[in-house]
């Protein structure tokens, strides 16, 4: 049902989701149409008049936030205060699952490095393992070189001592 | 962590997303902290509840098992708490309401 026109006024709760309730509140009950379209209407009115009056005692209370608070004394006044009990439960469930997302985040800190502190020890980290690496690229380089050196000093003194001994060959001819 | 979370949709059946932008577009709400959005939501779930159960209790369905229209706009107009939906159901007027009207209106056309 996607509306191009984008009216505030025709947001409702989906169709599906009252329906869902509906089945589970009155099981095999037959529901006609219309009924289910005036429950779906009336949800946006009943969601109106909660808010309404949740922001005027709000505005009262010199607050900027409708808190739950205000709500539930909303729903006192305007006849619902039987809903209030239930309510407060999930009220309860929201602090217990703050409460438990806090202790979480806690526990992290409890080993007494904050997170800025674990960054600075990983960055280090890394930048330890790329000197090192270097260092050891370069003992490579110089192995290398100082291998090549002395295999290039080899051949030479192999050559000079051929040539030494193909002189002395000379040497030894011019005697005769 | 995120079971945390699951936790509390399990009390919640209905989109709290939805029920946020609809009191969004009450005029003049600004600001709503997040746990008085779940608590109007849930207190929206037992008006559902609420009302589907009262108008079939109240209602000439329950050994059909039907609930119908007339059902809930008797329930409505029977309940005072739900006198706020009146402007949202057209008001079925009898017949002989209706034209007792209209001739009242041609009375007062006729004193001219």
């Amino acid at each position: 049902m996607a509306s191009s026109s984008g009216n505030d006024d025709d947001l409702t709760i989906p169709r599906a989701a009252i329906n869902k309730m509906i089945k589970e509140t009155l099981p095999n009950v037959r529901v006609a149409n219309d009924a289910r379209e005036l429950v779906v209407n009336c949800c946006t009115e009943f969601i109106h008049l909660i808010s309404s009056e949740a922001n005027e005692i709000c505005n009262k209370s010199d607050k900027k936030t409708i808190s739950p608070e205000h709500v539930i004394n909303a729903l006192e006044s305007l006849g619902f205060a039987s809903y209030i009990t239930e309510v407060k439960d999930v009220l309860q469930e929201c602090k217990t699952v703050a409460l438990k997302r806090r202790k979480a985040s806690s526990r992290l800190e409890n080993l007494g490095i904050p997170e800025e502190e674990l960054l600075r020890q990983q960055q280090e980290l890394f930048a330890k393992a790329r000197q090192q690496q270097a260092e050891l690229a370069q003992q490579e380089w110089m192995q290398m070189q100082h291998a090549a050196q002395q295999a290039q000093m080899a051949a030479a003194s192999a050559s000079a001592a051929q040539q030494a001994s193909s002189s002395q060959d000379e040497d030894e001819e011019d005697d005769m | 962590m995120s079971q945390n979370k699951d936790d509390l949709k399990k009390t919640i059946s209905l989109p709290v997303s939805r029920v946020r932008l609809i009191m969004k577009s009450s005029p003049d709400v600004s600001s709503i902290n997040q746990d008085a959005l779940f608590l109007t939501t849930k207190a929206t779930e037992l008006f559902v509840q609420h009302l589907a159960l009262s108008s079939f209790n109240n209602g000439s369905g329950k050994e059909t098992k039907t609930l119908s229209y007339s059902d809930l706009a008797n329930t409505v107009e029977d309940t005072e708490t739900l006198h706020f939906l009146t402007d949202i159901l057209p008001k079925k007027i009898l017949a002989q309401d209706y034209l007792r009207s209209l001739e009242q209106m041609q009375e007062e056309d006729g004193d001219f």
